[in-house]
């Protein structure tokens, strides 16, 4: 009888882990129907297949529109732990693309991983938080992840993830927390958060300062950042080695200086002197938000009578390439010349 | 399955329709014989045949040898046909390698590096994407840090105009207050001022002050001398009724004497009698008549600063009266 196959030595550039792509459309299809099939091995390879298609746009958006992800979203709860990784893994590429963000947003896939969250194989939770992180750097993604309730787990994973996992967490946190904060301050957000400051890995504390960033910037996420003394914490990042820390810490700085207890927190730790001295810098990337934060120590009277004698420090400011360090130069000497 | 069997079932297979036949009803086909005739079956065929019920059989079997392995082929080398002829391909004269490993090496190597490219692209747009995000979000936060900044500013500012705006109003409300009550003060001080005075005259008038002997006079003297007066009157009177009592029972006597000798000089005599400028007859007189007014006498009898009721007909007892009020008044 004629098989397809013509010798019994197969040809060399074959990948014996992977399905057998149909020609042109035919091919997700085909493979939508090998997912679906009940033996593990033809599962893995159809996934195998999958992956390194999924890394075309093209293929993204006619895998959702044959239905993929329901599929992909039983597979999640699969046993066999290859076939979680790659699924995982071919969500998180699908994720990569806008069109996949979108698929992913509207077949309510979000609240379909939440269960790995706490799965045993690091890849997968690597995987899944790589996919959460991607989601939230879109604002409906960053709401669904919201609406599935994950802010308070991701809080409570602060503090027991893996490094890199945790700088993934940290991300997705700091995209989320941007639209509402009272779950995680409900959450013990600040707290978390406060020990993360004191991490020995720079990106991991330059997020977390971001992730504050983000918390302050809400009224109510302000009480807390005061009551829990973080903005001494702050003050000793403004004198960190990494520029992305001292960014962070003086934006996390800015915002919970808004309110008089923060500031007066701040005057007592003696915050004047490190902003100074950012400012001073002409490229740092802290520059801006040290000026602001400045601006809001000069609304009080003991920080306008330090900050007079600097004004020539905002006057070299003025002349920044960048308008927003211009301008904020200038709100920044109107504050401090300033006379009741 | 052994071959003679088969033979076997196969010779009872063709026998069982003939016995089928044979068992069948002769359907009349061929008409009665005529009499005196038969039928007899004949054959016609060019050469006769026994014909018999049965078939003579007879057994014959046949085996294969063993199967013997095939001997190998021979050797066949055809016969040579045609001339030998030798060749030698130098290089470069079949194909040019370089000229014609170019496009194989283009497809090796463009689809290696555009699947390269592809994969860079992807990395790279993300990566572009992230950096705009973050440009953005830097800005974002620069203008929304800015924003609650100036919210602060005119929340406190608005907070100091409530303040001051209150205090104000207390203040008002105090002075409102002060003056009020210095008014309040300033009346109620007139009002009272005149309330000293007209309290003492009142009580002077109501007689709380007094002066204590006039008091002492009025509350004891004079009551004494009242009754003084009174006991000395009703004295007056005692006697005065003792006597006319007295003349009235000498009178009674004289008139039961006198009664016996109706002697019209006595009757004038008791007329005359009380004529006598004698107080007392005088009075006697007077009762007799005013007998009647004696009582009514006796209840005007009163302390001093009544007046009595002037009577026409008795004006001489007032006249007398009076006289005996002058003896009192003397007295």
């Amino acid at each position: 009888m004629a098989q397809p196959r013509i010798s019994a030595y197969l040809p060399p550039d074959i990948d014996p882990t992977k399905a057998a792509l149909a020609f042109g459309r035919r091919a997700l299809p085909k493979l939508n129907e090998e997912l679906q099939s009940a033996e593990l091995l033809t599962q893995q390879r159809a996934l195998m297949a999958l992956c390194d298609l999924v890394h075309d746009p093209e293929k993204v958006y006619q895998a959702i529109e044959i239905g993929f992800l329901d599929n992909l979203k039983t597979l999640l709860g699969h046993p066999d732990n290859t076939i979680r990784q790659k699924t995982t893994e071919v969500l998180y590429l699908m994720s990569m693309h806008s069109v996949g963000r979108w698929g992913l947003i509207q077949n309510g896939v979000i609240s379909a991983l939440t269960g790995l969250l706490d799965d045993p194989v690091d890849i997968c939770r690597k995987n899944t938080h790589q996919i959460f992180d991607m989601m939230a750097k879109l604002p409906e993604g960053a709401a669904g992840v919201l609406q599935a309730a994950l802010i308070p787990p991701l809080v409570l994973k602060l503090q027991t993830e893996l490094e890199e996992i945790l700088e993934l967490i940290l991300d997705t946190l700091a995209n989320c927390l941007r639209m509402e904060v009272s779950e995680a301050l409900a959450a013990g957000a600040v707290g978390a958060l406060k020990a993360k400051l004191t991490h020995p890995s720079a990106a991991i504390r330059s997020r977390a300062a971001q992730v504050l960033l983000e918390i302050s910037s809400h009224p109510e996420g302000k009480l807390p950042v005061c009551d829990e003394e973080v903005i001494p914490v702050l003050v000793s990042l403004l004198e960190d080695t990494d520029p992305a820390v001292q960014a962070s810490a003086a934006g996390a700085l800015m915002f919970a200086l808004v309110t008089p207890q923060g500031r007066s927190s701040a005057m007592a730790a003696e915050a004047i002197p490190p902003l100074l001295k950012l400012v001073a810098e002409e490229t740092s990337r802290a520059r801006l938000n040290a000026i602001k934060a400045l601006t809001l120590l000069a609304e009080l009277p003991e920080g306008r009578e330090t900050l007079l004698a600097h004004t020539d420090t905002f006057r070299e400011c003025l002349d920044d390439p960048r308008e927003v360090v211009a301008r904020a130069a200038q709100s920044a000497i109107r504050a401090i010349e300033w006379k009741p | 399955p052994n071959p003679p069997e088969i033979q076997k079932q196969k010779g009872a297979q063709k026998r069982a329709p003939v016995r089928k036949r044979v068992k069948e009803p002769i359907r009349p086909g061929t008409p009665e014989p005529v009499e005196g005739r038969e039928h007899v079956s004949v054959q016609t065929e060019l050469y006769l045949e026994e014909i018999c019920d049965y078939v003579v059989e007879v057994d014959g079997e046949c085996q294969t040898d063993e199967f013997l392995d095939r001997p190998p082929t021979p050797l066949f080398i055809p016969a040579k046909t045609g001339k030998d002829i030798a060749t030698q391909i130098e290089e470069g004269e079949l194909f040019d390698f370089d000229i014609e490993v170019k496009p194989i090496l283009e497809v090796l190597i463009g689809k290696t590096v555009e699947q390269a490219l592809l994969e860079v692209m992807e990395e790279e747009e993300l990566a572009q994407l992230r950096a705009h995000q973050r440009a953005f979000i830097e800005l974002r936060n620069a203008e929304f840090a800015e924003l609650q900044r100036l919210e602060e500013q005119d929340r406190r500012i608005r907070e100091e105009k409530e303040r001051r705006r209150l205090e104000h109003l207390e203040k008002l409300r105090k002075q409102k207050e002060t003056t009020e009550k210095i008014a309040a003060r300033a009346f109620a001080k007139r009002y009272l001022a005149d309330l000293i005075p007209s309290v003492f005259s009142n009580l002077y008038d109501s007689g709380f002050f007094y002066d204590p002997i006039e008091r002492d006079i009025e509350t004891e003297f004079l009551p004494w001398l009242m009754s003084e007066v009174e006991e000395t009157l009703q004295k007056k009177v005692l006697g005065r009724t003792m006597l006319d009592s007295l003349i009235r029972a000498v009178v009674e006597k004289r008139l039961d004497a006198f009664s016996c000798q109706p002697v019209p000089g006595q009757t004038e005599a008791p007329a005359k009698e009380p004529r006598p400028p004698d107080a007392a007859p005088q009075v006697s007189g007077e009762t007799a008549a005013a007998d009647q007014l004696v009582t009514e006498k006796e209840e005007t009898d009163q302390p001093v600063a009544e007046e009595q009721p002037s009577d026409p007909i008795s004006s001489q007892l007032e006249e007398s009266d009076q006289a005996g009020t002058q003896d009192l008044e003397t007295e």
